[in-house]
């Protein structure tokens, strides 16, 4: 198989504080790659060949590309506002599509089944309509509007609250979403999901969160967002097929699932199809 | 089916493995199964997929007489027709949402599916009750080579110490339900249950070896 | 109050949090970041631990690092019904398991660790020895049946129960299948719906215990 265009999008491939000289061997859309730190303690990507590979340092993570990236990085500008908590959640590896693994962080009919009494709860299931677009100028699918009631929206809230959400594509595998912040109602939290995508059927998850929580220890926001992962993680590696199918048909959407409709469009539109489904099978 | 006909009934589970309210996953030739008994103790089968996103329904749940997936809550009646969307609760689902059904036979504490149209009812055990399933990782050939003896047309397979009905699951896979007489001993069906232990570990051992040919 | 180091995604923590929740016991939680960070390692916990693990169970004088022991503790201090009885037999059963719970540890939880978390080890070998112990302990459910109990040492649930049921349940975490056990299915979801149960991430609550809410269109 062919990555196409995906190939030269960028990936996360490790924790940058977590890198040493013998570095991490991993592997980047089945090509094996190794993530290490030089001499001078800067990032470097290697693949089986030795070729050095593009590397970036943002958000916590090392990223890279196989191909030549046309566009820099995206900008997540809130990781440059002071006062805010950045939370390395660490790799969780799950046996799906890395495009399933975020078709699934946009969507949030799911809360009340999966992420039961944390981000939802019977009997408040419905989804009420959202707006979803592709901005053209930035090329990223966007999500606004969206609200769900949700009994514990965070670790800094206490009870239930409605809790409103933009949901951001800002690339084949990354994700952002923004999110009521409990402490501070005027700024939005954000929580993302980059996804490192091993194998077409196979990916490394880095979770990733920059908050206003002043209060809670760390490893108890790291532990918050393990949970909603893991329990996530358990739906992902029992979808059939593995791969996301892109073609009409063999997967049903309603009004709830517009976000999963656009991304499912613009991936198809880009020809990312790495770790997708063309023809129904 | 050991005979391979194209119309059969497979025996995929025992009746009391699934009691009221349940589901859980079987397996016929045709792909994975969500199998389930509703409150009411009606037992239906579907395909193992929900139309939505594509996630197993045995991992679901059973409320009253509906299936629900675990995923988004979206709940099937028994013909496999969508009932509820929880994320619209107004909405009256499309009849286009519906999973595949398959018939299901319950008799002589045996759950039996359909594959194809199969004439008359499931074979009856005559005289026989189940034990307990287990699956062996051997298919029904290596079975017959470590019981020492073939199974029948029906997948009725009767060694002197041991009396199995065979399913076969996928290539290389076999579904066994253990059967006893139904006067047995306590002590002799526990007798029964630890050997099919020692007979499937045998079965999986000629499995291997004839692979390794 | 009782301290637990307790890391959220680990099934043997999750053995003490649920104990002390079937039990009414409060515990005193402190997080202990297991991953990323491998603060097990540390200074501060291997003081406690010299063996790095969790959890680590603290009350008073009292420093328990074995999960086992920790369940033993709190049923004996809260809800005695959950150890053996008089029976020589039932408290032959309960240490039966209590040991045996040790390999679903080493095979289904390692197999686990490496799946998910990316820790080292051979994955076919701890597949293949998680697959052994599940049959084990499926046949024992079985006969338990036959002797008209529903519970790994009893008619009743017992630390024996505990000590097993999380890497069980968890065993598709480490890619090891839970289909083909039945009667581990049934006695999953006996311990899944007793009164106060608590889950873990990776086990679902079961929603059929709850009824089928009211339609509420139009808004919450």
């Amino acid at each position: 198989m062919t990555v196409g265009p995906m190939l030269d999008e960028w990936y996360p491939v490790g924790i940058f504080g977590q890198l040493d000289e013998a570095g991490r061997k991993t592997m980047l859309m089945d090509e094996p790659i190794v993530v290490a730190r030089d001499g001078n303690g800067d990032a470097k990507v290697t693949d089986s060949s030795g070729r050095i590979l593009p590397v970036r340092v943002r958000y916590g993570h090392v990223w890279t590309s196989l191909g030549e990236p046309k566009k820099e990085l995206f900008a997540i500008p809130e990781a440059d506002q002071p006062g805010r908590r950045f939370v390395d959640v660490g790799v969780v590896r799950v046996r799906c599509s890395p495009l399933r693994a975020v078709e699934n962080f946009l969507d949030i009919a799911h809360f009340p089944f999966v992420h039961t009494d944390i981000l939802g709860a019977e009997p408040h299931t419905e989804v009420q309509a959202y707006k979803v677009e592709i901005r053209e100028d930035v090329d990223e699918v966007w999500a606004t509007q969206v609200q769900f009631y949700q009994p514990q929206a965070a670790k800094s809230a206490s009870g239930g609250i409605t809790t409103q959400y933009m949901y951001r594509v800002a690339g084949p595998t990354s994700t952002v979403l923004y999110k009521t912040c409990p402490p501070r109602p005027s700024e939005w939290d954000v929580i993302t999901l980059f996804v490192q995508p091993l194998a077409e059927d196979l990916c490394d998850v880095w979770p990733w969160m920059a908050l206003f929580d002043d209060d809670t220890p760390m490893t108890d926001l790291i532990h918050f967002q393990q949970t909603i992962f893991l329990q996530d993680r358990s739906i992902l590696e029992n979808q059939v097929p593995r791969l996301l199918p892109l073609d009409p048909g063999m997967e049903m959407p309603t009004r709830a699932d517009l976000t999963s409709v656009a991304y499912r469009r613009w991936l198809k539109r880009h020809n990312y199809t790495y770790g997708a489904q063309l023809v129904a099978q | 089916m050991p005979s391979g006909t194209a119309s059969s009934w497979v025996p995929v589970a025992l009746s009391s493995d699934l009691p009221s309210g349940t589901v859980m996953p079987a397996r016929i030739p045709a792909g994975p199964l969500a199998l389930w008994r509703s409150q009411s103790g009606h037992v239906a089968a579907s395909a193992d997929r929900c139309p939505h996103r594509g996630m197993s329904l045995s991992h679901g749940f059973v409320r009253g007489e509906t299936l629900s997936c675990i995923y988004h809550g979206w709940s099937y009646g028994q013909a496999g027709n969508c009932l509820r969307i929880p994320a619209h609760p107004g909405l009256t689902p499309p009849e286009a949402i519906r999973t595949v059904t398959h018939p299901v036979a319950e008799a002589d504490g045996v759950i039996w599916i359909a594959v194809g149209e199969p004439a008359g009812t499931p074979p009856a055990l005559a005289g026989l009750v189940p034990l307990r399933s287990l699956a062996a990782f051997a298919g029904i050939a290596a079975i017959e080579a470590a019981a020492g003896t073939r199974a029948n047309a029906a997948g009725l397979l009767e060694a002197e110490d041991i009396r199995l009905l065979l399913s076969s699951a996928r290539e290389g896979e076999t579904l066994i339900h253990v059967l006893v007489e139904a006067d047995a001993s306590p002590a002799a069906r526990i007798a029964a249950a630890r050997a099919a232990e020692g007979l499937r570990r045998k079965a999986e051992d000629f499995q291997k070896k004839g692979a390794a040919r | 109050m009782m301290k637990l180091y307790d890391y959220i995604l680990s099934p043997s923590c999750y053995k003490v949090r649920l104990m002390a929740a079937l039990t009414g016991v409060k515990l005193d939680l402190r997080a202990v970041d297991f991953h990323p960070g491998l603060e097990h390692r540390g200074p501060e916990l291997l003081a406690l631990n010299p063996a790095g693990s969790i959890p680590i169970l603290e009350d008073g004088d009292l420093l328990l690092t074995e999960s086992s022991a920790m369940l033993v503790y709190l049923a004996a201090k809260a809800a005695p019904g959950w150890l053996a009885g008089s029976d020589a037999e039932e408290a032959a059963r309960v240490q039966q398991w209590l040991s045996f719970s040790g390999r679903l540890t080493a095979s289904l939880g390692g197999a686990r660790l490496h799946e998910m978390l990316l820790r080292p080890g051979d994955i076919g070998v701890l597949q293949s020895q998680g697959i052994a112990a599940l049959r084990e302990l499926e046949l024992g459910l079985v006969e338990q049946a036959e002797r008209g109990k529903r519970f790994l040492a009893a008619d009743r649930p017992t630390v024996a129960d505990i000590a097993c049921f999380p890497y069980v349940a968890l065993a598709p975490d480490g890619g090891v299948s839970l289909d083909p056990y039945p009667a581990i299915r049934l006695w999953s979801r006996a311990l899944r719906s007793l009164k106060g149960f608590i889950e873990m991430p990776g086990i679902h609550r079961l929603h059929e215990l709850k009824p089928e809410p009211q339609l509420e269109a139009g808004g919450a």
